[in-house]
């Protein structure tokens, strides 16, 4: 009887259930649902460096210039009125001073106007607060020929850049303003203008600045100041400088002059929900109101997309076949990424401590010397012996294609003739007969390959490698090896991985952007390839890497980036083995998608409108 | 039984530190290279990141004692510290995440008790017949299965097949209520909270998110439920007194529902007291299948980052409902069992 009673509550419950609305935001043709994975890290341009925050910060903010559609070359103008060239005046002859004439009338989310003054803020209040592992430095470099705030501190008179218990706080009040008076002659108002002055020209400076670089989205500076940001004064910018990031006045709020405004952000139940911002300079977007969802897990993303609760999804590759031909589901494939993934060389390998990875430290068959890839011919044999068709066929399931280099080949200046190694063992041989005078050769090797644990596509490349050398003499001996994610990122730090994988994601579609982290002394590898490779790298590429940032005659680019090109095969600086492509998934009903690569989000949701049936 | 419950309260802040002290001191094995983990997630996100920036930044650097010292400081004064998986304040991420794990947990104890408690008496009484099997066979299926083949099972079925209970807590007009501020959270539990803000459709759309992780749970559990209940029934079952009451001639559904099944609920009820604890702390997959973000999910998350000042907070936290839930566990018993006496 009670059973039976049970059964009866159950039942009423089901049906009740089933009577609310279950795929009410599907069918709203206002309401956009976007189901992704990770989390926003912040909501403050001046810290975000990823793409999830780069995704909700794209549609609260606009940027002086944008890309044109989904194009890489033709920038347009945004809150700007003008692109400046040296054309139009707007850039000056020897390329130092880029003006931008700032939109007039344009309103920010609470209904302030926005003025050149929000503009010079912007960059003034980023470059002073510059929080570690932010995107700070990409105005640094162009601007001042650095890449932190400390540099310009060492500068100005304050504790040099190595200092140990720095405390911005305790500047001397000298140094303080020697800082702001630095920082401040960067960008100045001019009336109407905002002007930009450079260290040195730099051709890429428009892209850093141009719409999908989170970092130089416009901000309010009144609202900003009012809600507890630096009040823009020479003397208090210390309390602001290298804050935690949920401190940021920006970390959790918005107020920016994009399509659509922030509602919420929230944590617990990982979404955002933006709405439409009706006074929007460009008139009001189609959309009313968006969801961003956070789901861990693929099936469940996968299962909210078939069921058309969500209208969009972040599918990666190896769930694709899955769903590629649901009906009422767009698959759009072989979409251009710009970046790469490379194995790193380490030229100077440390054997104390290290013996796990590296045997003996020697050449005698039970290890590798700390110079092993040091050899040019072991490099090059590491780049014969990789099967990239197998690898970008079987493992990448054939979404990328083979690099040129280290700079993608969507992007200008890349030279297509010529192509990098090919797999080829007869080749591999040859050089590895030629390492360390044919001691290698007769000695053999010892060596383990690391890779983070859960990326089974390093840990499939690193097996080719194995499986390929290995084959090429007994003598050789390969180990591939899974490390936890946070053990492995000590190991990269100590510079005790003799090999590793890295993977670049353009920062602004640039080749420079490639060039620098890959082959320049003070790159961002350059502290994981150890002494030998930051020698080579001092001694052939930098002057080169520089010239070529320093002009803005494209003829002369190219020759610079194609003599780079040239280096990296010459000297085998990595094995380039993949540039991945990108993909997007939607529901049929969703129309007006503009895919631009250069942006940090997948959507811009301004475009984009649903046609439900 | 006050002094009893005085003094295990009393042990609750030398069990907290001793559980810090611990977790502190397996984190102390930890490079500050690798602490620094927790703040960069992936080789992707090395970009131009300075390692030392990081270390210095937050301290990573410092003796692993001197970190505890200042953690306890902050704790002392009410600050559990900031989270970086999380992206909160440690404490707001309990407060948060707790009463989400808390309302699953209650709405998933009524079937899997009384399920597990049907099933275990159903068992018991077909001893060693075909429905006994029957009925074993399949909870011990649903308790052999890993929790996220369940989980997907239903989801699959239930939402993808059926369309009926969606993943989550809530739908997105739901949520978009409750940002607007048309709703006021009470309690964190949306079936309550919707009471209490007399939202019906808000309330059914809360239920219709917690039937299938119900019934996930329910099935993974009724197996450690039944086999309980059907022990304790087969013991019961074959005393004097049952006897008697079947001599008496009294009908069988008296003698199990009055004489047997009351006797045989004691040892049952002390486990199911520590299931609720169990089912807070073990609904980490379930969360993550259905994509309900508790605080199972959040913990799990925590400690794949090293997050250690989100894994000390929780830990606290766990160590806080387990005292306090265990203390509530042995007064129940005392007082369904009037034989136990608590002194």
């Amino acid at each position: 009887m009670r059973f039976k009673l049970y059964i009866a509550v159950v039942s009423a419950l089901l049906l009740l259930a089933l009577g609310v609305p279950a795929l009410a935001a599907a069918t709203d043709p206002k309401t956009f649902v976007f189901v992704t994975f990770g989390d926003v890290d912040s909501l403050d341009p001046a810290y975000a460096y990823d793409t999830a925050s780069g995704e909700v910060i794209h549609q609260l903010y606009d940027n002086l210039v944008a890309y044109e559609g989904g194009s890489l070359d033709k920038i347009i103008p945004m809150l700007a009125t003008q692109v400046p060239s040296k054309a139009n005046g707007l850039i000056s002859q020897d390329g130092l001073t880029v003006k931008f004439p700032i939109r007039k009338g344009v309103k920010f989310h609470n209904g302030d106007v926005l003025t050149p003054a929000d503009v010079e803020y912007t960059f003034e209040r980023a470059m002073l607060a510059d929080p570690a592992g932010g995107p700070v430095w990409m105005f640094f470099e162009p601007l001042l020929g650095v890449q932190t705030l400390r540099e310009v501190i060492a500068k100005a008179g304050g504790p040099g850049v190595d200092a140990k218990d720095f405390d911005a706080k305790k500047l001397d009040a000298k140094v303080v303003q020697k800082v702001y008076d630095i920082i401040d002659k960067t960008v100045e108002v001019e009336g109407d203008y905002v002007v930009f002055h450079l260290a040195k020209p730099y051709p890429a400076f428009l892209q850093i600045l141009a719409k999908g670089g989170s970092w130089s989205s416009i901000v309010n500076k009144k609202w900003m100041v009012e809600n507890g940001a630096w009040d823009g004064k020479a003397t208090t910018w210390p309390k602001w400088y290298d804050q935690a990031k949920e401190e940021m006045t920006l970390y959790q709020k918005a107020m920016g002059t994009g399509p659509f405004r922030l509602l919420t952000w929230d944590r617990n139940a990982g979404q955002i929900i933006l709405k439409r911002f009706d006074d929007y300079w460009r008139g009001p977007a189609k959309l009313e109101t968006v969801f961003i969802k956070y789901v861990e897990e693929a099936n469940t993303r996968m299962l909210m997309l078939q069921t058309g609760e969500a209208d969009a999804a972040v599918i990666q590759q190896q769930y694709l076949d899955q769903i590629r031909n649901v009906k009422g589901i767009v698959v759009k494939e072989h979409l251009p990424y710009i970046g790469n993934t490379a194995l790193l060389f380490n030229y100077t390998i440390p054997v104390q401590g290290n013996e796990d990875i590296v045997g003996s430290g020697k050449l005698d068959g039970n290890g590798v010397p700390p110079d092993f890839f040091a050899d040019i011919h072991v490099r090059k044999a590491f780049n014969y012996a990789f099967d990239y068709e197998t690898y970008i066929k079987e493992v990448a399931m054939g979404a990328g294609s083979k690099p040129y280099g280290p700079a993608p080949a969507v992007l200008p200046f890349v030279n297509k003739n010529r192509p990098w190694y090919s797999f080829d063992l007869k080749k591999a041989e040859e050089e590895f007969k030629q390492a360390f005078g044919g001691e290698l050769w007769k000695k053999g090797f010892k060596l383990t390959i690391l890779y983070n644990t859960g990326n089974e596509q390093r840990k499939t490349a690193a097996e080719i490698l194995e499986a390929n050398i290995e084959s090429i003499n007994p003598k050789f001996k390969i180990d591939v090896q899974g490390m936890q994610w946070s053990t492995y990122l000590s190991k990269l730090r100590a510079s005790a991985l003799p090999v590793f994988f890295m993977g670049w994601h353009m920062d602004f579609p640039d080749a420079h952007n490639f060039y620098m982290p890959y082959m320049h002394s003070a790159g961002a590898f350059a502290g994981y390839t150890g002494q030998g490779m930051v020698d080579l790298a001092k001694a052939k590429f930098d002057a080169l890497i520089e010239q070529a940032i320093s002009t803005y005659d494209n003829a002369k680019r190219q020759e610079l980036y194609y003599k780079l090109q040239d280096l990296a095969y010459e000297y085998a600086v990595a094995v380039f083995y993949i540039e991945p492509e990108e993909h997007r998934v939607y529901r049929d009903w969703v129309k007006g998608v503009v895919y631009n690569p250069a942006y940090s989000a997948n959507y811009d949701f301004y475009t984009i409108y649903k046609e439900v049936r | 039984m006050l002094t009893y419950i005085a003094r295990r309260l009393l042990l609750l802040p030398v069990v907290l530190f001793g559980v810090s002290i611990f977790i502190f001191g397996v984190m102390s094995f930890l490079s500050p290279y690798e602490l620094v983990s927790t703040y960069i997630k992936s080789p992707e996100e090395l970009k131009n990141q300075s390692l030392d920036a990081l270390v210095e930044k937050y301290g990573l650097n410092d003796p692993w004692h001197l970190r505890y010292i200042r953690w306890l400081g902050n704790v002392l004064h009410g600050n559990l510290g900031y989270s970086e998986s999380a992206n909160m304040y440690v404490l707001d991420a309990i407060k948060q995440r707790f009463p989400a794990s808390l309302e699953l947990a209650l709405f998933a104890v009524v079937p899997v008790v009384f399920g597990g408690i049907w099933l275990g008496v159903v068992s018991a009484v077909h001893h060693n017949r075909l429905l006994d099997h029957a009925t074993r066979i399949f909870a011990i299926i649903g308790w052999s299965l890993p929790s996220f083949v369940a989980g997907i099972l239903a989801l699959m079925f239930f939402y993808g097949y059926l369309g009926w209970f969606p993943p989550g807590r809530l739908s997105a007009w739901a949520h978009e209520i409750i940002a607007s501020g048309g709703f006021r959270q009470y309690t964190g539990m949306n079936t309550i909270d919707a009471i209490l803000n007399w939202n019906w459709p808000i309330f059914w759309d809360a239920v219709r998110h917690l039937v299938a992780p119900t019934i996930t749970l329910a099935w993974l559990w009724w197996a450690f439920i039944l086999r309980i209940t059907r022990s304790s029934m087969l013991d019961v079952l074959n005393k004097d007194y049952v006897t008697t009451a079947r001599a008496k001639g009294l009908p069988e559904r008296l003698v199990i529902n009055r004489h047997a099944k009351r006797n045989a609920m004691i040892p049952v009820t002390t486990v199911a007291g520590l299931m609720v604890l169990g089912l807070l702390g073990g609904m980490a997959i379930t969360e993550t299948v259905f994509d309900y973000k508790g605080i199972g999910l959040l913990t799990v998350q925590g400690a794949q980052q090293l997050d250690y000042t989100l894994v000390l907070g929780t830990a606290l936290f766990y160590g806080v409902l387990l005292v306090i839930g265990n203390l509530v566990v042995d007064v129940l018993y005392a007082i369904i069992d009037p034989r136990v006496r608590l002194e």
